[in-house]
């Protein structure tokens, strides 16, 4: 019952949509030079396409190079030749990086400027310059820290 | 009694260990324990893909499956295996999977230029007989702006 009527509805279904020219599972792909099916289906082949057809069983030499051609993009969509045209995608991806990058920089811009709360007081020059001084006074890490740059007897840096 | 028993156990058993170890150790040295099948030489991986080919009642799809598999592999295939291949597509009277074939070769040769050349020189006496015409003189080898 199911079964049947997945039919019936499959058919209908295929009844609304338009009549295929391209077959079913053709693909261009450059590992694949096979595709299982032909480009055009072979119920869209139109008289001209048929009378090549049967011209094709005959002997090839007498094929004109248009003819040839038109066999051959009847059997296949795109050359390897059109499958290797660079795509130009690079373009689309650099310039959404761009576009996605600035936008999180917006986001961080407008965070910081109306969302966040201001930075601590031991951020500020004057309290880290204050804390500079204090370390050098309490001679912190004397032997390969801070102190041991400050030459205490001229009072400034070591040289 | 019981230790002439027990002698005989113990010795036994050590000679089927010691022959059982022994037997591994030559089976190890003599053969490849990964695979059961000998490899295939560059030889018979001509002759077997000139013979796939060959076949004289070959259909559209063994053509298409072997084309696709032969495509596969990493290497290009000998002229020979191309003849058996052109020949196959007059049998099938499909001339445009034979143009199809030679550009695959071009595309499947990658940066080696002169492959390509060597193949169609082997291969021209084929093409005229068969009266095909190459890519390049098609104009396949131009990408057609319409279809890019």
């Amino acid at each position: 019952m199911a079964a049947n009527l997945l039919r019936v509805s499959g058919r209908r279904v295929a009844s609304i949509l338009p009549r295929r020219e391209v077959s079913f599972g053709y693909v261009d792909r450059l590992d694949y030079p096979a595709p299982p099916v032909r480009f055009v289906e072979e119920s869209a082949l139109s008289d001209e396409s048929k009378a090549l057809r049967e011209k094709e069983k005959g002997d090839w030499s007498s094929l004109s190079l248009e003819e040839k051609k038109a066999l051959y993009r009847l059997s296949f969509d795109k050359s390897f030749s059109e499958m290797n045209v660079p795509s130009g995608e690079w373009k689309y991806i650099i310039g959404g990086t761009c576009v996605g990058l600035a936008f999180a920089f917006l986001i961080y811009g407008f965070q910081k400027q109306f969302i966040s709360p201001p930075l601590p007081p031991s951020m500020t020059k004057e309290w880290q310059e204050a804390q500079l001084k204090y370390n050098i006074a309490i001679r912190n890490n004397p032997v390969t820290g801070i102190s041991s740059q400050w030459d205490y007897e001229k009072n400034d840096w070591k040289k | 009694m019981f230790r002439q028993v027990a002698q005989r156990v113990a010795g036994l058993g050590r000679s089927i260990i010691w022959s059982n170890s022994a037997g591994r150790q030559i089976t190890a040295a003599q053969t490849k324990l990964y695979s059961s099948q000998a490899e295939e030489t560059d030889e018979q991986f001509d002759a077997r893909w000139e013979a796939y080919f060959n076949k004289p009642d070959i259909d559209d799809w063994e053509l298409r499956r072997g084309l696709n598999e032969l495509h596969g592999h990493d290497l290009v295939p000998e002229p020979k295996i191309v003849i058996a291949a052109l020949k196959a597509c007059r049998r099938l009277n499909d001339s445009a999977m034979a143009v199809r074939l030679l550009e695959a070769l071009k595309d499947k040769a990658g940066s080696h230029k002169n492959i390509y050349p060597y193949i169609l020189q082997e291969i021209r006496p084929t093409l005229d007989e068969l009266g095909l015409s190459t890519p390049e003189e098609l104009g396949l080898d131009k990408p057609d702006p319409s279809k890019c």
